[in-house]
């Protein structure tokens, strides 16, 4: 056993001689980031990451927080659970945050959040993760309130696609959707929502990414002769699905998820043999503030905030600096409570940017209840710390694609709240 | 000093769970000369067990039994075992890397079935909610883990004590005999097909314990958790700490582990966050580094192989 003493030595020393280095001090305040800006999901990592530097950046000129400079602390996750779970411990233990920003993916978020920000008491914000894992926790209590996402959950785009499907007069659909926490927890509960809706299913069928092709699972899903496909895919594999279930004389109705809403996809189909397609995605919120959004970061990055969790990240990192300001003492409690105090209904609404937030500051300074109003619009975090999007419809004509309908976060609330309820 | 006190516990925990799955290889490998290249598989059956025997009920999902936490474990040690000689059967005909090929294979056959098998693995979702015994035991994250760590060094001893009276035993030679010369093995009177698949299974079983012991630790179990990238981890840990020696597995394990995410601290130290993705490479390099530097300066390791003789070869 002499080597493991040994090992734990070498261990002791070498944290001691880092954590020396770094003592904890009232100022700056430090906000931690767990983010994957290496490894498969690198590239998107990179400017989520960025997009969270940014927010602080701007929250520091109007002042930052209770008078101190805020530093984003990031640690890199490489994709991988383990690592995640070590940086954010360390982030907690050894850098003093009391708030995390992060992960990406739901695979790294869910141990960091039941093996880190619970027991240590840290809020947690995700900008990306959409498994249905963190309601069901959450609902039986054991996120304690530390977890919030600022991402649109999947319980709306079932909903929508359910809504849609019936709207459309479909009866009889059958699904095919990919094999990934979002297309599984989406397919199902878009087979509740049908039901509810009057609907039915003839066929749920899931696929593995990356296949040269689908013949098997687009033939199973055409048995029982579906009068329309909800497709739950992502461009490259949704086209060849899409090509392989057409050529085999599948019904030409289709209900695609939010990711088929690409050229890459209808380039790769052909946009005339897509005519009969519908489609949902999230909306931008009609606020301004959105537009505000966008102008800062063109300014910032040359060029538009396409990709996924930019405007989410931006907001995650703006609630927690907000409920930072409100609070009195800067602790995860602290924080919990704020976050839904800067996002709660009723207050003034305040905008990002530096003026936005600088007179957020004042407002809070001043006692008055403030309501933030950001890159995805109002965000109003539910019981389980999960928020809503407003929706929009759409459906292709020629080669482009055109709206058809719109929801705000309210209506899709209350399309939630009434298929939830039955 | 508590919150380093408290990483370093944590720190503790997942480096020594990870040395247990390197004593595991360093039996197949540092003892017996088999290229298991298929460990995060065998993590990934222990800790799905676990989490199966000892989580909570669930709808639509088998399992939930809330067994104890020791029946957990071994249940998470048989599992792995099975699947073992399962895989062993068919595959330990095959020498060096093809049996290295064959075994990723099924390590990566092992993650597809556990993103597939919703029934049994909830699927992509993954499994919650998994009871961890420790919050049982003491209040507040700093003692829970303390007491987790306690846990932890248990298993560690046993599993060590375990192997060094299994490897300095008769049965230990054989397999070092098998390593260095099969045929000279099996012209004794041994039968080395049959001792390669006890190694691989015992080997297996304990890697299976790995995994629920860091399932119980987490509370959660996902498709994720188990990537190839974690066996290229164990792999280095048991090179650099030194096969052939079970001291230098744990070692090895507390050295990689360390470097992985002592590295990681100091990145985000000294590196601004808009240039972390460039450094974050830096840290494969810096491991590959030191695997290299190890095979050059020191290619037995941190500590070299235990010489082992019979306590009768001295009489005669």
């Amino acid at each position: 056993m002499t080597g493991l003493f040994k090992g734990c030595a070498i261990a002791l020393a070498a944290t001691i001689g880092i954590a020396g280095a770094a003592s904890a001090q009232d100022c700056p305040v430090k906000l931690g980031a767990i983010l994957p800006v290496s490894g498969p999901m690198g590239q998107v990592g990179e400017r989520i990451s960025n997009t969270g530097a940014f927010a602080v950046k701007l929250f520091n000129e109007a002042g930052g927080v209770k008078g101190c400079p805020v530093e984003y602390v990031l640690r890199d996750t490489q994709g991988q659970s383990a690592i995640g779970v070590d940086a954010a411990k360390s982030l907690v233990d050894l850098e003093g945050v009391a708030a995390l920003i992060g992960a990406v993916s739901s695979g790294v978020s869910l141990p960091v959040l039941t093996s880190v920000a619970v027991p240590s008491k840290v809020v947690q914000v995700s900008c990306c993760s959409s498994s249905e894992s963190f309601t069901a926790l959450a609902e039986e209590g054991k996120t304690e309130g530390y977890w919030f996402r600022t991402y649109a959950t999947n319980r709306s785009q079932s909903a929508m696609g359910a809504k849609l499907t019936v709207d459309s007069g479909f009866k009889k659909t059958a699904i095919i959707y990919v094999n990934t926490d979002f297309g599984v927890g989406l397919a199902k509960r878009y087979e509740e929502d049908i039901a509810k809706l009057g609907g039915t299913i003839t066929s749920s069928i899931a696929y593995n990414e990356s296949q040269q092709s689908y013949r098997a699972e687009v033939t199973k899903a055409m048995e029982g002769e579906p009068d329309s496909l909800f497709l739950v895919a992502f461009p490259v594999d949704g086209s060849t699905i899409t090509r392989e279930w057409l050529a085999l004389g599948g019904t030409d109705n289709l209900i695609v998820n939010n990711s088929l809403r690409s050229e890459d996809y209808i380039k790769a189909v052909g946009a005339q043999y897509l005519t009969n397609l519908i489609g949902y995605d999230s909306a931008q919120p009609r606020v301004g503030s959105v537009d505000t959004f966008n102008e800062l970061f063109e300014a910032e990055f040359d060029g538009p905030p396409d990709g996924p969790g930019l405007h989410s990240v931006f907001d995650a990192v703006n609630v927690v600096l907000l409920a930072m300001e409100s609070s009195d003492e800067i602790t995860g409690d602290n924080i919990r409570e704020g976050i839904r105090a800067v996002t709660a209904d009723g207050g003034t609404e305040v905008y990002p940017g530096v003026e936005g937030i600088a007179r957020a500051k004042e407002l809070i300074a001043a006692g008055e209840a403030i309501r933030y109003v950001g890159a995805t619009g109002a965000l109003q975090f539910d019981a389980n710390g999960d928020v809503q999007a407003p929706k929009m419809t759409w459906k292709l004509d020629g080669e482009t694609n055109v709206e058809t309908g719109y929801l705000s976060t309210e209506e899709v609330a209350e399309l939630i709240k009434m298929l939830d309820a039955n | 000093m508590i919150g380093v006190l408290s990483y370093l516990i944590f720190f503790l925990i997942l480096a020594l769970t990870f040395g247990i799955a390197v004593m595991g290889l360093n039996l197949q490998w540092g003892f017996t000369g088999l290229f298991n290249a298929g460990v995060a598989g065998f993590l990934a059956v222990g800790g799905y067990t676990f989490a199966i025997l000892t989580g909570p009920e669930r709808d639509a999902v088998f399992g939930g039994f809330e067994l104890p936490y020791i029946v957990g474990l071994l249940g998470a040690m048989v599992a792995a075992g099975i699947v073992a000689v399962i895989v062993g059967l068919v595959t330990l005909r095959l020498r060096d890397e093809y049996l290295a090929v064959a075994t990723f294979g099924i390590a990566v056959s092992i993650q597809l079935v556990a993103v597939n098998w919703e029934y049994v693995t909830g699927g992509t979702l993954g499994l919650i909610s998994i009871p961890n015994p420790s919050k049982g035991l003491a209040d507040g994250p700093l003692r829970q883990n303390a007491v987790y760590l306690g846990i932890v060094l248990i298993v560690v001893a046993l599993a060590y004590i375990g192997l060094q009276r299994i490897v300095q035993s008769p049965w230990g030679r054989v397999l070092k005999a098998i390593r260095e010369d099969e045929v000279a093995a099996a012209s004794l009177g041994k039968n080395p097909t049959r001792v390669r698949l006890e190694a691989f299974a015992l080997g297996c079983a304990l890697m299976g314990l790995s995994g629920g012991l860091y399932v119980g630790f987490i509370g959660f179990v996902g498709a994720t958790d188990f990537l190839p990238i974690i066996t290229f981890q164990i792999w280095t840990m048991l090179i650099v700490g030194g096969s052939g020696n079970m001291k230098g597995a744990v070692l090895g394990a507390l050295i990689v582990w360390g470097v992985w995410t002592g590295s990681g601290f100091a990145i985000s130290k000294i590196v601004a966050p808009e240039w972390q993705a460039q450094s974050g490479a830096l840290q494969a390099v810096l491991i590959g580094l030191i695997l290299v530097l190890t095979l050059l300066m020191r290619p037995k390791g941190m500590i070299g192989e235990d010489v082992n003789v019979s306590r009768h070869a001295t009489d005669t």
